[in-house]
C-alpha cells in the first residue's frame, strides 16, 4: 500500500522482485545499486543471506524525482527465492505495489519459474489482491547465457508458461551484465504510478 | 554426436549451472556425465574422469546438504532488526502502539525472537496491544526454547496484578490451545474472578484479536449482483473491528447497508489463510476531504470466521 503524503506531496510505494531461487533478483538490485547512484537515496541492504542466497529480503531505497507535482519514492525489495521460505516471502509481499517476477531462462528452472508464479499468486491472495489486476511485469533473465550455448528456452516459450494468461509487459534481461534491467524497473514504475494514479488521484 | 563430445557438453553444463548456484541441476548433469562413462568404457583414461567426476557430484551432495540445513533463525545486526521493525510497522504515526506491535511481529516472524521479546515486554505496559503482546511473548517463549518455558510465563502472570482477570482468561485460552495442538497433557488453571469483557467475543470466536485482516471479500445477498463476489483491502484494524474504504462508485451498494446490516457471506484474508464468516456494519462514513473524498469508509464488526 503506498504512502501518500498530502502536505508534502509524496508517494512512497514499494516494489518487489519475485521468481524462483537463484534467477537474479539481487542482482538485479545490485546493478541498479551500481547504475542508478544519483536517484539512490540510501544503502542496498541485504538483510541475512547465507553466501549469495538471500534468506530474508534485500531492500533499496530510491527517489526518482518530481511527477506532476508530486515527489516519488520508491522501495525496492527482493524476496527469498528458495521455497522453504515461503513465511518470508509473505511478509515481504505485504503493502505491495507493484512486482516484478524474475524468471530464470534456463530449460532446467523451467517447472520452478511456473511454480514460483503460482506462489505469487497464492500469496497475494492471501492478502486479497488479484495477481490479474496488480502492476506487473515479467523479466526474462539470463539471456546472455545463451552465447555460452547453454540450453535456454526462447523467449516465446517462456511468455507461453508465463505470460500467456497474464499478458503483461515483459523484458529479456541479463541482470549481471546490467542488459534490460533499467527497463524493467521502468515498465514496472510506469505501471504502478498509472495505476497508483487511478487510486490517489494525486494530479488531479 | 560421440560419446566423448557429449560428455564433455554435459561437464560444461553442470560447470555453469555449479557456478550460479544451481547445485542440483549441476548435480544432476554431473550424474548424467557419469552414466555415460560408465556405459563406455572404451573412453581414454576413463577411470580417472569418472572418478573427478563421482567426487564432484559428492561435494555438491554435501552442498545440497549443507544448504538445506541452513536456518534462517539466527541473530542479525541491532541495525538489520531495527530496518525490519521500520519496513514492516505499516500503521500510522497516530496509531504507535499498533506500529510498534507490527514491528515486534515482523522480528519474531524474520526469528528474531531475543529482540521481539524484549519489544512485546515493554508493549505490555499499552491497554491496547497488551493481551496481544502477551501472547506474542508466549509464542516467542515457545520458538526460544519450550512449551515450559510458555507455562512458566503464564503462571508469573497469574501471580502477578499484571492482568484482569478477562484478560488472564483471553491469554490462558490462547496457551491452552497451543498446548492442545502439540498434543502436551498440561491443562492451565482456571481464571476466578469477575469477567470485564463478557460481553466481547469469546477468543476463540474472536481470532480477530490474534489474526491480522489485509483484505476481505464480501458475497452480495441480495440485488442484481445476488452471489458475486466484491474484494476489499482493510485500510484499519482494531481487534475485531476492521475499516474499509470504498470508492464513490459503490454509492448504491453502500446506500443498501444499514448500521447493523448482517453481512452473512465474507472471506477474511490474512496473511496465513482465508476463512469465511460473517460480519456486521458498524458504520459508514463518506470521506469529505483527501484524495479519497466521496469514497466511503465502512467499518464491519468481525462476528465470526
Amino acid at each position: 500500500m503506498a504512502i501518500f503524503n498530502l502536505k508534502k506531496r509524496e508517494i512512497e510505494c514499494k516494489i518487489v522482485y519475485y521468481g524462483p531461487g537463484r534467477c537474479g533478483k539481487t542482482t538485479n538490485l545490485e546493478s541498479i545499486f551500481r547504475t542508478y547512484q544519483k536517484q539512490i537515496t540510501g544503502e542496498m541492504v541485504s538483510i541475512n543471506t547465507e553466501g549469495d542466497r538471500t534468506l530474508f529480503f534485500d531492500f533499496l531505497p530510491m527517489g526518482l524525482g518530481k511527477i506532476r507535482g508530486c515527489e516519488i519514492r520508491a522501495q525496492l525489495y527482493t524476496v527469498p527465492g528458495q521455497v522453504r521460505y515461503s513465511s518470508t516471502r509473505k511478509l515481504v509481499l505485504r503493502g505491495v505495489d507493484g512486482i516484478i517476477f524474475v524468471a530464470d531462462s534456463f530449460k532446467v528452472r523451467r517447472e520452478k519459474n511456473m511454480l514460483s508464479l503460482q506462489d505469487l499468486q497464492k500469496n497475494l491472495k492471501e492478502y486479497g489482491i488479484n495477481i490479474l489486476k496488480i502492476p506487473l511485469v515479467m523479466q526474462y533473465n539470463k539471456r546472455d547465457l545463451a552465447e555460452e550455448g547453454l540450453p535456454l528456452m526462447s523467449l516465446e516459450m517462456m511468455e507461453r508458461d508465463l505470460n500467456r494468461q497474464l499478458k503483461v509487459p515483459s523484458f529479456s534481461a541479463s541482470a549481471i551484465t546490467g542488459d534490460g534491467v533499467g527497463e524493467t524497473l521502468q515498465g514496472c514504475m510506469k505501471l504502478t504510478l498509472e495505476f497508483l494514479q487511478k487510486q490517489l488521484k494525486w494530479a488531479e | 554426436m560421440n560419446i566423448a563430445k557429449q560428455i564433455k557438453g554435459l561437464i560444461q553444463e553442470a560447470d555453469i549451472y555449479s557456478s550460479q548456484g544451481l547445485y542440483v541441476e549441476a548435480k544432476g548433469k554431473y550424474e548424467d556425465a557419469a552414466g555415460l562413462f560408465q556405459k563406455s568404457k572404451q573412453l581414454e583414461n576413463s577411470d580417472n574422469l569418472l572418478s573427478v567426476i563421482l567426487q564432484k557430484i559428492s561435494a555438491l551432495g554435501q552442498k545440497i546438504k549443507s544448504l538445506d540445513g541452513t536456518g534462517a533463525n539466527h541473530e542479525i545486526s541491532i541495525k538489520a532488526q531495527n530496518l525490519i521493525k521500520q519496513l514492516f510497522s505499516f500503521s500510522s504515526e497516530e496509531h504507535e502502539e499498533a506500529a510498534k506491535l507490527e514491528g515486534a511481529i515482523a522480528l519474531a516472524k524474520f526469528g528474531q525472537f531475543e529482540r521481539a521479546l524484549k519489544d512485546f515486554f515493554e508493549l505490555l505496559r499499552h491497554d491496547t496491544v497488551r493481551v496481544v503482546a502477551a501472547k506474542n511473548i508466549l509464542r516467542c517463549h515457545v520458538a526460544l526454547s519450550s512449551l515450559d518455558a510458555a507455562v512458566a510465563q503464564f503462571q508469573k502472570w497469574l501471580t502477578s496484578d499484571s492482568f484482569n482477570s478477562a484478560e488472564l482468561k483471553k491469554i490462558r485460552l490462547f496457551l491452552q490451545d497451543m498446548i492442545d495442538k502439540k498434543e502436551v497433557n498440561i491443562t492451565l488453571p482456571e481464571i476466578r474472578g469477575e469477567d470485564k469483557g463478557s460481553n466481547q467475543l469469546q477468543e476463540k470466536d474472536d481470532p480477530a484479536n490474534v489474526l491480522d485482516i489485509s483484505s476481505i471479500g464480501i458475497i452480495f445477498d441480495s440485488g442484481p449482483r445476488k452471489g458475486s463476489i466484491v474484494e476489499y483491502d482493510v485500510s484499519f484494524q482494531s481487534g475485531n473491528m476492521i475499516s474499509l474504504i470504498i470508492s464513490s462508485k459503490e454509492k448504491e451498494w453502500v446506500d443498501s447497508l444499514s448500521i447493523d446490516h448482517k453481512l452473512e457471506d465474507v472471506q477474511y484474508y490474512s496473511p496465513i489463510a482465508m476463512f469465511n464468516g460473517s460480519g456486521l456494519v458498524s458504520s459508514k462514513t463518506e470521506i469529505k476531504s483527501g484524495p479519497k473524498r466521496g469514497d466511503y469508509c465502512l467499518d464491519i464488526k468481525i462476528l465470526s470466521m
